[in-house]
């Protein structure tokens, strides 16, 4: 059997001594920076990516993964303990989650968050395994043509599935493919847009755009609103949830990660669509929908399984196929291209250890979750008491030397002053960020793949619908913005990204 | 929330992607276009700034028709202090060393809010940079001066 093979390569990359410590490391270190308050994991990611560089691209990607999820995870605590959501994926957690905190029950509701994510985890990593090979297959059939077709695919779905205003986004996208055309053409060797930095003949680094962007722009605007945190104080008691508790959860869990996984995979939907999709669900199918808002278990063991399952099959068109479904993975597509990686459809096949290595790490990484962090739980909460006015100072620091280190250039910590008054910009003019880091990251490859196919077919555009496979992905983006134009389809995804209270 | 008669943030971004998508037009006037056949170095560039153009004409046209959210007030007070620390970080990093220019960061970082109390922050910035140094200088060997050269 293929899977059990790839698994068992995964599986023995992901137990080497040094990949294991990486993945502990990675786990512990997103925990500890997702628990706090006002830090995702988009810029949790970026501000460690530096940290990487160093090692081998398994490793590498192994510990990204771990920050990844763990921060997502620690996320999950804050929301539950303090009520804070740290980013879109756990607000669905505060509001049943913190409501049981102040019931005295957050052990609980810490238990079975914890319990659900390692189910969903699970499930997950099999799903990817099951999926990975038949699109690995696909894959291969891929020339420059389908590349480009697939590329706008994950660009459009990546813009028509996130949330907010369509039009903007869209624009975020080209402004983001701008920014990636920076730099030295590679076929003519012309500068473009350089004016004359030398700093800038190699394209801009994403880093220093991500952490401006998502980081210090988010600080700032978090700095004019005067932010009340309380945290649930009283001690912990029970971390072992009563049978009634389990037995309520679990189906809950089951749905959770069956919608999660589906949900997953769509571009753009790794983060917010899946807990929110998941808590109407479960508001739907109880008996007594009231109780939700006021401590229903369903509600937290529910969307979390969906929060994890859908942030692990995100990673499936990034390890199959090269692209990434939103900005966290663009991130990741940025981490190989800084090892010398060219993602691409023929990643799984060049790169089996690197991409069944990661597979296999997140189920490690999710038992590993499960083990250490209900023991650590008080470690966890003590760290939720730094205040906000010593921890943004030490975040606008570590972004400074981090970006500093990419390079060790000064230039790069110009470019992320002048993202973070951008980002702040955004804020203010309410677009989110997000796909311009995914144009960023795409557009050199678009462009090169766009150049080849046009050269190739001598500049007849046509030739995009005569393939068969780009004629399909192109189908489905025209499906899906002629849906985005469809009235009613509008006023659904609205509802479905809108808060449920 | 208070309404105006004007989008201002429709109006506001429309006007930043077509101050962009101008930039963009003259900065590469020079290159290249060519055909679809054989595209130039311009011809990208060229083709997603006028794209970008016609977005900021269709964000601006909407942002006067409509009525929109107004735009929270600006602060100065983090806005100036957060930039302004990453700004003398970039400043004096390789002249000062990482030790002297942590501290500096961190204080500079904390004037972005009212709650910060001055003694509290020189404190922290002291054990900041610390640390700092110790994991970048010596553990991951990172480049950079400890001390003024």
């Amino acid at each position: 059997m293929e899977l059990f093979d790839n698994l068992l390569l995964g599986l023995s990359t992901a137990l080497e001594l040094n990949n294991l410590g990486l993945c502990l490391l990675g786990v512990v270190i997103g925990t500890a920076i997702g628990v706090l308050p006002g830090i995702g994991p988009i810029p949790t990611v970026a501000l460690l990516l530096p940290f990487t560089f160093g090692l081998s691209p398994p490793g590498a990607m192994i510990m990204l993964a771990g920050i990844f999820y763990g921060a997502q995870y620690g996320g999950s605590t804050t929301a539950i303990l303090v009520n804070v959501p740290g980013e879109t994926s756990s607000v669905v957690t505060c509001i049943d989650g913190h409501e049981m905190a102040k019931q005295g029950k957050a052990g609980t509701a810490l238990a079975i968050a914890a319990l659900a994510s390692f189910f969903a985890g699970t499930v997950a990593t099999v799903v990817i395994a099951v999926m990975s090979v038949p699109l690995s297959v696909l894959a291969l059939k891929f020339t420059a043509v389908e590349y480009f077709s697939l590329l706008v695919l994950g660009l459009i779905a990546a813009v028509v599935l996130a949330h907010g205003s369509v039009a903007k986004s869209l624009a975020m996208v080209l402004l983001g493919l701008l920014l990636g055309l920076i730099g030295i053409d590679v076929s003519s060797g012309a500068a473009r847009m350089t004016f004359g930095v030398a700093e800038l003949s190699d394209g801009l680094d994403f880093v220093p755009v991500a952490m401006g962007l998502f980081g210090l722009g988010e600080i700032i605007a978090n700095l004019e609103r005067p932010a009340e945190r309380r945290v649930v104080s009283q001690s912990i008691r029970s971390l072992i949830p009563s049978r009634a508790d389990l037995r309520a959860a679990f189906p809950a869990m089951v749905r959770g990660t069956a919608l999660g996984s589906v949900l997953g995979v769509l571009p753009g939907g790794g983060a917010a669509l899946p807990p929110f999709s998941s808590y109407a669900l479960e508001k739907k199918l109880a008996r007594d929908p009231s109780r939700f808002g006021k401590g229903a278990i369903e509600g937290v063991a529910g969307p979390e399984a969906a929060n994890n399952a859908g942030a692990q099959t995100s990673f499936i068109p990034l390890l199959t196929l090269g692209i990434p479904a939103n900005a966290l993975m663009a991130l990741m597509i940025g981490a190989l291209m800084m090892q010398g990686i060219q993602p691409g459809p023929q990643i799984m096949t060049e790169q089996p250890k690197l991409v069944w290595g990661v597979i296999a790490s997140m189920w490690v990484g999710n038992l590993m979750l499960l083990v250490i962090n209900l023991p650590l739980i008080g470690l966890w909460v003590s760290m939720l008491k730094i205040p906000y006015r010593l921890l943004f100072p030490a975040i606008v620091l570590f972004c400074c030397i981090g970006t500093y280190g990419i390079a060790n250039s000064l230039f790069n910590v110009w470019l992320m002053l002048g993202c973070a008054a951008i980002g702040y910009f955004f804020i203010k003019v309410g677009v989110e960020p997000a796909p311009l880091l995914l144009g960023l990251v795409l557009g050199p490859q678009l462009e090169e793949n766009f150049r080849r196919a046009m050269l190739l077919s001598e500049g007849d555009f046509s030739v995009f619908l005569q393939r068969p496979i780009s004629a399909v992905l192109l189908g489905i983006v025209a499906v899906m913005l002629l849906a985005m134009l469809s009235p009613t389809i509008m006023r659904n995804r609205k509802a479905a990204l809108i808060e449920e209270t | 929330m208070t309404r105006s008669t004007i989008d201002w943030q429709d109006l506001l971004f429309g006007l930043f992607l077509m101050a962009v998508a101008a930039g963009t037009l003259v900065a590469t006037r020079n290159l290249t276009v060519g055909n679809a056949a054989d595209m130039g170095a311009g011809y990208m560039p060229r083709v997603v700034s006028l794209a970008l153009l016609a977005f900021g004409l269709f964000f601006c046209g909407r942002g006067l028709r409509r009525a929109g959210p107004a735009i929270e007030a600006v602060q100065m007070r983090p806005l100036l202090a957060v930039l302004g620390a990453v700004g003398v970080f970039a400043l004096t990093a390789e002249r000062l060393g990482l030790a002297i220019t942590s501290v500096v960061t961190v204080i500079l970082a904390g004037f972005a809010t009212r709650e910060g109390r001055l003694r509290e922050t020189v404190r922290f910035a002291l054990l900041l940079s610390g640390a700092a140094v110790v994991l970048f200088i010596k553990v991951l060997a990172l480049p950079v001066p400890l001390w003024p050269r």
